[in-house]
């Protein structure tokens, strides 16, 4: 029998830093999953995430917020939705298992992703320097979400509020992804 | 003395800036630019011309300018080729002239021109032929220094750049008053607008004429649309930026100049390159002045007419004290008269009319019909010498040869311009880029009034296209200026060389020259004289060389065409396009979970792809790398090692027909693997070459985890993806890369069992019947903690792969290292990862080389004969099919001998050609258990001829000596170890 638990250790290790009024954090203690919707299994998943969390299959580009638990369904391709809690779950693919049973197949991605949120006046202008996608509010309003690539990383961008947006990109990468919205904003500043 | 600076124009005089000019310090004031602030110290002379060293002055107001360059800052920020006309004055401004040796004013150079017979076009064609070998030595690098524009710091650009994306339903390009109106109209409707603009104000040339608009002056109305534009939500108004090209899709490049007019940047970014996305756009850039070829009307104190305006008005400087205007339009005359009205002595109008009959200003001689041929004056013009004989004594001579649209980013798409006789200058064809709209002066409508009644229609229009709903409103009032004119480019009686193009110094006889020489199309033409390159472009140059060209062709303008205009509009910096990739941050770097305990623990690391690995632990005493890998590789056969194999590609395949999915995408058979079973997988290329391998473990029905190597990670998901969506679009399968998701580590070597089971919890039987080689499955490990295991083996020896959420990736790894201390465990990199795998005699990407088929790898018999999968078909051709290259084992005769990877296989006796080339060497390493050199490759029938002596032929390093063909299996060819 060992004899103690494995410490866990952020990519980040819990960054927390305010740039004139803008803020930029790593969001840790997040639990991911992501949901591949089976051929012809679409109203299936979705009955039954109406069920355990009170929303459907979010179309792809839309976030839908849980009504039975603190956490979004993101919606990133025809066919694949991520699950995500904002809080930390040993078993997430347990937990959903245990929900919606076997429409979907799913895999943990609680580890895979770094989370940085970014908020304050600056956040739009500090984006803009960084992804190719229209992240106005116009094109890009609150609960949207989109993949997208900054300075050659992959990112999930998702706008929370107005001036808050949440970015997931690779956990190996987290130093480097930091490197560059921490850049964009000191640049903008 | 007369004052070079009169009242009015748009600078602050309360804000007076000190600046330098070849070491001497000026004043000007804030809202001028450098070459205004030059202008009203009265500064003539600032550069030396690039071939002959002829003196020159400030010949625009824009950034057409062809001779007013300067190297602005200095040391590592020093950057050349600024033009001092669109430089915007700040307080501690340092300039200097280009291109002189010695003195501004005494160019020791100047010689050149004295020589000026020998360096027509192409004088390097045809001169400096011998010998043959002092081209490159001698002549080339002489003419170099002797002709340029300015000189490279030679170090690091110190400066920040920075690049970014834009969204707009509207570009406004350009923020004249077509521009301003046109913005305006759009942004009322709703539309996203943005409007840039080169300037660091806006209003084009109402800032530099006395127009009125709706009644009140030129420059307040453009200031209050400008304020309204700037309130709006909807509108991003931004001036120093430069839309340089138009792209595919409504794409356009643009940069803006966030600093360039302070002294520090602070470290914020000086530049920032902008890709900017529209719906539509309108191209409201305005028009070009284009001067008139004459004999020696290049010199200082010859200028545009439409920039002695500007300088005039706008920069209330006064670019001479007795004026001369030659111009062959309406337009000119506006020059005389703005510098009568001014108090400013004019001389003469000449005009090449003879029809005019406009009324000269008071004071001022008109010679209608008339024409300048040449000028005197060394280092500033001071007599015109006209046809009909008369001379007119000057300081200055504002000259004018009508207007050209700027349409050059119509053409970025390969538009062509169309000829306009109306205004005879060329105007954008109708087969305009995508979504793109022109308004005002750049679609030829000359005058204020039609700019303005254009950019509504066309403001509308696009409005109402985009969805948006628009109320018909009328065009603000203004007047139509007179600006009809008679076509003349050149001064076909000047003597003396006639400048076409300043900046390159290509006269017309050049041009004429290029003509008898046969260089006659457009495109020739300018190669050959170097007419319309450099920073300029030939903005101001192209369409009298055009004209000239045609009259030596016998065509017509339109005949002879244009060259074709090509981004950048103006120059964009280098560090612009870099932008923030520089450096460190050329790229981003992935980095294992192990890295910060490999860091402070002596690994050193190795770039593999984005990953940096651990490619060895430096231990104290070890005096090379080897010293380390031969220490990591034996303790691994010997005890136990750990190494972070996180970097491999992990791929989560689900789905119904997940087994039915790798059926076809490996050579060998997946859908019939029991669940908790890994195998070891072949892919092919469609074309039949090996693509990857790697082990692939089933953990359910429906379920299935692949490995690929690291550097095939990305190229193998993406094939995967391609077949599930192209191939394979019926079949119920899902891929998502948890590469990121787990930490995996390698615990390989005799003790790794025992190891694992002191960090696993109770009970857990990991014994050889409870989990052979090749099983897979979950298990508990330091109190709890759920971790995947696979009994897989690279090394060939009794080995696992551990793989846990990357958060704890960390901390097992210094756990299996403490735990590990009773069985010598040492971490390993992959050097010694190399070493193991060679002498197993496992293939990897030096095998998987893109050139080579299963059977050559040996792994033919993984070839399902029952199935289909991708790559069979084309597997079978001769070439891959009944190839006779096999992997082979190499060592070197003499032991002490090192082998190297690339050299090619002769047999003995022959001689190294490519005839006898008989396959080459894939992999080599020294095998610290066996104690020499051992190599991998390929060799015809390799797998016959063990025991059999050939030639490891390496020219290249050196490095021939004579090996022995040995099976590629040098530790443990039956495999006992890994099963045991």
């Amino acid at each position: 029998m060992a004899e103690t638990s494995l410490k866990a250790k952020s990519p980040l290790n819990g960054y927390r830093k305010t740039l004139g009024k803008t803020k930029l954090e790593e969001v840790s203690g997040l639990s991911i999953v992501s949901l591949a919707i089976p051929q012809r299994g679409k109203t299936k998943l979705s009955d039954a995430l109406k069920t355990a969390f009170g929303v459907a299959v979010p179309a792809p580009g839309k976030t839908l917020t849980m009504t039975s638990e603190s956490g979004l369904l993101i919606g990133l391709q025809s066919d694949l939705v991520f699950a995500l809690f904002m809080k930390d779950m040993p078993d997430p693919v347990g937990f959903i298992g245990g929900k919606i049973g076997d429409t979907a197949y799913l895999t943990r991605q609680s580890d895979g992703w770094c989370a940085l949120r970014l908020s304050g006046p600056l956040t739009f202008a500090a984006l803009e320097r960084l992804s190719q996608v229209d992240l106005s509010p116009q094109s890009f309003p609150v609960g949207a979400v989109a993949r997208t690539a900054m300075e050659h990383l992959n990112v999930i961008a998702i706008r929370e509020d107005n001036e808050t947006f949440l970015l997931l990109s690779a956990s190996s990468s987290a130093p480097s992804f930091l490197h560059a919205v921490e850049t964009s904003v000191r640049n903008v500043l | 003395m007369k004052a070079h600076r009169i009242s009015g124009g748009l600078i602050d005089r309360t804000k007076p800036l000190t600046f330098s000019f070849n070491h001497e310090r000026y004043q000007g004031f804030e809202g001028d630019t450098l070459a205004s602030a030059l202008v009203a110290n009265g500064i003539k002379l600032v550069g030396r011309s690039f071939k002959y060293h002829r003196p020159r002055g400030i010949f625009s107001a824009g950034s057409e300018e062809p001779n007013a360059l300067f190297q602005i800052g200095h040391e590592a920020h020093q950057e050349p080729n600024c033009r001092g006309t669109v430089t915007e004055l700040y307080d501690g401004l340092e300039a200097t002239s280009q291109n002189h040796l010695g003195f501004l004013s005494h160019d020791l150079l100047a010689v050149n021109d004295l020589l000026s017979p020998f360096l027509s076009a192409g004088f390097y064609y045809k001169t400096f032929m011998w010998p043959k070998s002092f081209w490159e030595k001698l002549y080339e690098p002489v003419i170099r220094s002797a002709a340029g524009l300015g000189a490279l710091s030679k170090r690091p650009d110190p400066d920040v750049y920075d690049k970014g994306y834009l969204h707009c339903d509207l570009l406004v390009i350009g923020a004249g008053p077509a521009g301003l109106w046109a913005a305006l109209n759009a942004a009322r409707a709703g539309a996203r607008v943005i409007i840039a603009d080169e300037d660091f104000l806006s209003g084009g040339r109402l800032n530099s004429e006395r127009f009125e608009v709706d009644g009140m002056p030129g420059t307040a109305w453009a200031s209050k649309i400008a304020e309204e534009l700037q309130a709006q939500d909807n509108v991003r108004f931004m001036t120093r930026t430069t839309v340089f090209g138009s792209y595919d899709h409504g794409i356009y490049g643009a940069l803006e100049r966030k600093t360039d007019h302070l002294l520090e940047s602070n470290g914020k970014p000086r530049q920032v390159l902008w890709r900017i996305y529209s719906k539509r756009s309108l191209l409201c850039s305005g028009a070009i002045e284009r001067p008139i070829a004459f004999g020696n009307n290049d010199r200082p104190g010859i200028m545009l007419a439409g920039a002695a305006r500007t300088y005039l008005t706008r920069y209330a400087a006064v670019p001479g004290q007795s004026v001369a205007v030659f111009t062959n339009n309406d337009d000119g005359w506006q020059t005389a008269f703005d510098f009568a009205e001014a108090g400013i002595e004019v001389k003469a109008v000449i005009d090449t009319r003879s029809d005019c009959r406009k009324i000269a200003p008071e004071g001022a001689m008109p010679f209608y019909g008339d024409q300048v041929i040449d000028t005197k004056g060394r280092k500033g013009v001071n007599l015109a010498l006209l046809k009909s004989g008369a001379g007119v004594e000057c300081d200055f001579l504002a000259v004018s040869g009508g207007w050209n649209p700027a349409l050059h980013l119509t053409c970025h798409q390969r538009g062509k311009p169309q000829w306009n006789e109306a205004i005879n200058a060329f105007i954008p064809s109708p087969d305009l880029p995508k979504g793109m709209s022109v308004a005002g002066a750049a679609n030829g409508s000359l005058t204020l009034s039609a700019a303005l009644e254009e950019a509504n229609k066309e403001a509308h229009a696009i409005s109402e296209d985009l969805g948006f709903k628009t109320k018909s409103s009328p065009a603000p009032t203004a007047s139509d200026e007179a600006y009809e004119g008679a076509p003349f480019w050149y001064v076909a009686d000047s003597k003396s060389r006639a400048f076409v193009d300043l900046q390159n110094d290509v006269t017309s006889k050049d041009i004429a020259l290029a003509h008898q020489e046969g260089f006659r199309s457009v495109e020739h033409l300018k190669r050959y004289t170097t007419m319309g390159m450099a920073t300029d472009q030939g903005k101001t140059s192209n369409i009298l060389g055009l004209a000239i060209s045609a009259h030596y062709t016998g065509k017509t303008i339109p005949e002879t065409g244009t060259t074709i205009f090509r981004p950048p509009y103006t120059p964009v910096p280098i560090g612009a396009f870099a932008g923030r990739s520089r450096g460190k941050d050329f790229r981003p770097t992935r980095l294992t979970p192990s890295h910060q305990w490999a860091s402070k623990n002596g690994a050193s690391f190795v770039e593999t792809g984005l990953w940096l690995r651990a490619e060895w632990y430096v231990k104290p005493g070890e005096k090379g790398w080897r010293d380390s890998v031969d220490r990591e590789a034996k303790a691994v056969r010997e005890g136990v090692g750990i190494c972070d194999v996180t970097t491999l590609g992990k791929i989560d395949i689900q789905g119904r027909d997940a087994g039915t999915f790798l059926d076809k995408v490996y050579t060998n058979t997946f859908s019939t693997l029991a669940v908790g079973k890994v195998r070891y997988g072949l892919m092919l290329r469609e074309d039949g070459l090996a693509m990857d391998d790697g082990t692939t473990a089933r953990l359910g029905e429906t379920h299935f985890v692949m490995t690929t190597t690291t550097a095939n990670a990305v190229l193998v998901y993406r094939h995967l993806e391609f077949c599930r969506q192209c191939l394979f679009p019926d079949l119920d399968v899902h891929l998502i890369s948890t590469t990121e998701e787990w930490a995996q580590f390698a615990v390989a070597g005799p003790k790794s069992r025992a190891l694992l089971e002191k960090i696993a919890d109770n009970p857990a039987d990991l014994s050889n019947g409870a989990f052979p080689f090749m099983a897979c499955g979950e298990i508990a490990i330091c109190g709890g903690l759920k971790a995947r295991l696979f009994r897989i083996s690279f090394s060939g020896e009794l080995a696992y792969e551990i793989a846990v959420p990357r958060r704890y990736g960390h901390a097992l790894f210094e756990r299996l290292i403490k735990d590990g201390k009773a069985f010598g465990v040492v971490p390993y990199g992959t050097e010694a990862l190399n070493v193991l795998r060679i002498e197993k005699g496992h293939a990897t990407a030096n095998e998987i080389c893109g050139q080579v088929g299963a059977q050559a790898l040996g792994l033919g018999k993984m070839l399902s004969s029952k199935k289909d999968f991708i790559g069979k078909t084309l597997g079978k051709r001769p070439g891959i099919a009944e190839t006779d290259l096999r992997l082979a084992g190499f060592r070197p005769l003499d032991r002490n001998r090192i082998l190297t990877a690339g050299a090619h296989f002769i047999s003995n006796g022959q001689t190294a050609s490519l005839e006898n080339d008989e396959g080459w060497m894939t992999s080599v390493a020294y095998s610290p258990g066996l104690g020499y050199s051992i190599g991998l490759g390929f060799i015809k029938n390799g797998d016959k001829r063990i025991g059999e002596i050939v030639t490891a032929f390496d020219a290249v390093r050196d490095n021939s000596m004579d090996v022995e063909i040995v099976s590629p299996h040098f530790v443990d060819p039956e495999g006992e170890r890994l099963r045991g």
